[in-house]
This record gives C-alpha cells, sequence and structure tokens, in this order.
C-alpha cells in the first residue's frame, strides 16, 4: 500500500525528518507516535504533498507509484486522505457545497449523527474542537480512500467524543490502511493499531507490534526513554 | 414588450410596462408624481423615469423591476420610489442591467425606500453592466421606527465606472442589515455607504463583499454613525485575485451617543496558501478551489420564486 523509505524532509532551510522508514500494507492501522516538534505533523504534509515541504532524499511509494513529487490532489485521486489537526477556516464556503463538490461517496448524515446545523456553516468557522474533527472525518469519508492520515484526531476531544468518533471511523474506514499520528495515545485503545512508531528529533527511534508496551513506556517514563529502551530490540 | 416572468415594472432603454400587485400600486415614477401630492416630498425633483412601489397590503408575491439597457448609447435616469405603510410586509427584487457588453450606456439611478412604523421589507438587487458602460447609483433608506430591512446588493459584472452612495437612517426599534457584493474585472468601483443609527435601540449592520479581478480597482467606504443609543456593525471583506487589482476598504466609526455600541471587522487579501492547499488535499485543483471560495465568498443567489415557481434570474437580464 505505502512505502516511506529513507524519507528527509526540509522546511524553511531546516532539516526536519531524517531518513525515515514505514511501510504500511493493506488494512492495516500505523501509529505514530512522539512529542511536539518531533517531526509528525511535517510527515503528514509531505506525504500529502505540501509546497513548503521539501524533500531532500528518499521517496514515498503508494500501490507501487513514487509519489514523492505528485501534486497535492493527484495523491489524493489515488487514494490518499488526511483529516488535518489545524483545518484552515473558509469564510463564505459551507460545508455541505464543500462535500458536494468533493464527494466520491454520499454521506448518511443521519448515520453520522451531523447536524444540518453544522451542514449549513462555513467550514471550520467557529467549529468547536469536535465539529472540527467531525467535519474532517466526514469530508475523509466522501472521498473514499485507500489511506487515510488522521493527525491528533483525539486532541481536545472528550472520551465520549472520541470513542463517537473512532466508531464511527471504525464502521465506516474498517478495510482502509490509516496512520494514525498522536502525542498522547488515547486514540490508540480505540483503533488499536497494528504497529507504533516512535519519532523523535525527525527519526524514527521505535517501530513495535506491542502498541500496549510502546505507550505504557511512554506514558510513565516519556519518550525520551524511547531513544534506549529494552524494546527497541523488538523494533521491525 | 414581451413582459417576461410576470415583473411588475419593466423598463427595456425607454419603454415601460407595469403589472400590479394586488394591494400595491405600482407606476411609472412621473405618474406618480402627478397623481400623488404626497409623494412630492420624497421626489428631490420632477422624475423624468423609473419605478414608484406603494406597498398597502403584506403580500407573499414578491415585486419584482426590471431596467434595463438594450441599445447604444442610451442615457437612462430613473428616479425610484418605494413606500411601505406601516405592519406591511414586502419583497422586491430590482434588476438593473445591460443585455449587451458593448452598449456604452449610462444609467443614473436614484431610489428611496421609505418604510413605515412595524413595516418589513426585503431587498434584492441584482445588477449587471457591460464592459463599457457608466453607472452612478443613490441609495437612501428611511426606517421607521420599529421597522425591519435587508438589503441585498449584488454586481458581479461591473460597469468601466461604478459610483454607488447609500444613506440608511434608523428610527427607534429599527433595524437593517445591508449586504453588498461586487466583483470586480476591468472596472472602477467606488462604494460609499453611511448608516446612521438615529434612534433609540436600533440595529445596523453593513456587510462588504469585494473581490478584485483583473484591472479593476474598488473603494469602500462604509460608515456607522450612532447618533443615539443603537448598535452597529461594519464588515468590509475583500479578496484580490489578481496582481493587477486593488481594493481599499474604509470602515468608519463615529459614536456620538455613550451608550451605543459599534464594532468593525475589515480583511483584503488574496486566497491564502493555507486554504488553497487544504481544498487541493480533497482533489480539487487549484483553480476549481479558487472557484469554489469565491463562488463562497460571493454568496448563494436567493431564487425568485412566484407563487411556488422559482423563476432564474437571468430570464430577467
Amino acid at each position: 500500500m505505502l512505502e516511506i523509505d529513507n524519507l528527509s524532509v526540509k522546511v524553511d532551510e531546516k532539516n526536519i525528518l531524517k531518513k525515515i522508514n514505514m511501510e504500511i500494507k493493506d488494512g492495516e492501522t500505523h501509529a505514530l507516535l512522539g512529542p511536539n516538534a518531533s517531526g509528525k505533523s511535517t510527515l503528514v504534509y509531505t506525504m500529502m504533498g505540501f509546497p513548503n515541504y521539501k524533500v531532500t532524499g528518499g521517496k514515498i511509494v503508494f500501490n507501487g507509484k513514487d509519489i514523492t513529487d505528485l501534486p497535492i490532489e493527484e495523491r489524493t485521486k489515488l487514494g490518499i486522505a488526511s483529516a488535518f489537526q489545524h483545518p484552515p477556516s473558509i469564510k463564505g464556503l459551507k460545508l455541505s457545497k464543500l462535500l458536494e463538490k468533493i464527494g466520491r461517496r454520499t454521506i448518511d448524515t443521519e448515520k453520522f449523527s451531523v447536524g444540518t446545523d453544522l451542514l449549513e456553516r462555513e467550514v471550520n468557522v467557529n467549529f468547536s474542537g469536535g465539529e472540527r474533527k467531525l467535519s474532517e472525518i466526514i469530508q475523509v469519508i466522501a472521498l473514499n480512500p485507500n489511506f487515510v492520515i488522521f493527525d491528533e484526531l483525539g486532541a481536545g476531544l472528550d472520551v465520549e467524543n472520541l470513542e463517537k468518533l473512532s466508531s464511527l471511523i471504525k464502521s465506516e474506514l474498517y478495510d482502509k490502511s490509516i496512520l494514525l499520528i498522536t502525542h498522547r495515545g488515547r486514540i490508540l485503545k480505540f483503533l488499536k493499531p497494528n504497529i507504533a512508531h516512535v519519532i523523535i528529533d525527525g527519526e524514527i527511534v521505535c517501530s513495535s507490534e506491542d502498541w500496549k508496551k510502546t505507550w505504557e513506556t511512554i506514558r510513565r517514563y516519556g519518550y525520551e526513554k524511547c531513544r534506549e529502551c529494552e524494546l527497541r530490540s523488538d523494533r521491525l | 414588450m414581451k413582459n417576461v416572468g410576470n415583473a411588475n415594472y419593466v423598463q427595456i432603454d425607454y419603454e415601460i410596462q407595469t403589472h400590479e400587485n394586488e394591494g400595491t400600486t405600482i407606476l411609472p415614477s412621473p405618474e406618480a408624481y402627478r397623481r400623488f401630492k404626497w409623494t412630492k416630498e420624497y421626489f428631490n425633483e420632477k422624475p423624468k423615469e423609473g419605478y414608484f412601489i406603494w406597498a398597502r397590503k403584506s403580500s407573499d408575491r414578491p415585486l419584482i423591476t426590471r431596467i434595463s439597457i438594450s441599445s447604444k448609447n442610451v442615457s437612462q435616469n430613473p428616479a425610484n420610489l418605494v413606500v411601505i405603510e406601516k405592519d406591511v410586509k414586502a419583497r422586491i427584487y430590482s434588476i438593473c442591467n445591460a443585455v449587451k457588453k458593448d452598449l456604452c450606456g449610462n444609467h443614473v439611478g436614484s431610489s428611496k425606500i421609505i418604510l413605515k412604523e412595524n413595516s418589513r421589507l426585503v431587498m434584492n438587487h441584482f445588477h449587471r453592466w457591460g464592459k463599457e458602460d457608466r453607472v452612478n447609483s443613490g441609495l437612501e433608506i428611511f426606517l421607521g421606527n420599529g421597522s425591519e430591512i435587508s438589503d441585498v446588493y449584488k454586481c458581479l459584472e461591473v460597469p468601466m465606472r461604478l459610483n454607488m452612495e447609500n444613506n440608511i437612517y434608523l428610527e427607534e426599534g429599527s433595524s437593517a442589515n445591508l449586504v453588498m457584493t461586487i466583483l470586480a474585472k476591468h472596472g472602477e468601483v467606488k462604494m460609499h455607504d453611511s448608516t446612521f443609527l438615529n434612534g433609540r435601540g436600533s440595529r445596523g449592520i453593513s456587510r462588504i463583499r469585494m473581490i478584485g479581478d483583473e484591472k479593476s480597482r474598488i473603494v469602500a467606504h462604509s460608515r456607522m454613525i450612532a447618533n443615539d443609543a443603537g448598535t452597529g456593525h461594519v464588515d468590509c471583506m475583500g479578496l484580490l485575485l489578481a496582481e493587477d487589482s486593488s481594493i481599499n476598504a474604509i470602515p468608519e466609526l463615529v459614536n456620538n451617543n455613550k451608550d451605543a455600541s459599534l464594532t468593525h471587522e475589515a480583511s483584503v487579501g488574496k486566497i491564502s496558501e493555507e486554504v488553497l492547499n487544504y481544498l487541493r488535499s480533497r482533489g480539487l485543483t487549484e483553480d476549481q478551489a479558487i472557484d469554489l471560495v469565491v463562488a463562497g465568498f460571493l454568496g448563494e443567489e436567493d431564487p425568485i420564486v412566484i407563487e411556488g415557481q422559482v423563476i432564474p434570474l437571468k430570464s430577467y437580464m
């Protein structure tokens, strides 16, 4: 499905990602854990092809095709989508209009508990944290992708909302490949990743099938422990 | 002359046709000036052309006026007067346009709207002009106690020169909600609107949406003046789409009463890269993303509905 091969990325002349490797197979869910400013969001924007994120080495391959230099919209057309942590507000553009324009799949608003009120509001303008996440997830589902990135899905959500959104993802994207980007890890117990990676200072320092152990280590000792903990031997 | 879509006042070049709705008098302004002496206090001078609408009863059926230029070098000078009687509710669609792009027309229009106590008016103006036309328009709205107006002006094809001056006067407990939307391409637009909060509890909102496309210049001066304890808000938003376009947005608040509350917001700029990239990540090309943002910025058109039937605006243009 998706292969990141020795990927190095520069933003504003600063090296952020250093030789990242990751392989996400069909239907797998991976988690990328890391502290603030470790390069998680940089990886999201690079995978999506945002122009300010310059690839200085390595490549991204999606379904056998090198997409490293592909424009953003071409990647989306191939089946990659992202729910962003900080999507911009777009004055004047209603969410319903955006969905109408981008939709490759009809959205059952009742099933998704999306009030007509939210659909008739301007995209991300004065949305609450929960509404913003819901809007992102609906858009992603409407795109009917094969591979989805969720950037900090749990941030700013209470447990009830997190559970609600997680079950929405499980029911609507159950057969898709998923990359969960997270700082706090609360989402992991809902979406149970196959593999958890830890990124620190732009480098993946650990990749493990035992996400529970990985998260427990981080929770107890902090991210710095990942640099030298015993789970390193579990690295894939 | 064919009366399209049952418009109540149709003027094409200088030829005029009227059609009354129940409870509403609709006449060419010169005839109203002759027939009703009281109108003299509202017309600044003896009108040469234009419409007179006098709504005495509420109606669900909207009133439609159309003033068009369809021949070369026509010079129109309509003076319009709209009077909405006490407690009456009305809706008016006002269309002004040039039917072709190269008619070199001249349109100098002045309109006065009188809303009597507790009356309500929803007014939608749609204007479309040719590249070589010149247009000057003046609008005055007088709101009696407790009356309300929603006045929406939209011009997506501007003439070579467009000058607009709007003055709105609000008495006690009245409210005015004005939205002006302009898309300028190859043209120069000057807009000046002033909202006077002259009565306690009056509420005024003035929103201006401007898009500057190729070879265009827009100057929008929007003033909110509180002479009594009212609330007012001015909102000027501009979007620049071309390097050779410019927008000058000047919101101004004048507060002469310590119990009044006035606010404003203003922004002028291009569509941010962040927004474009976000929309591209939804599968849209950059051009599609720009079109979508622009369409959203311009707002949806309120369809003309007569007795349940939706009539496309273009059938009047």
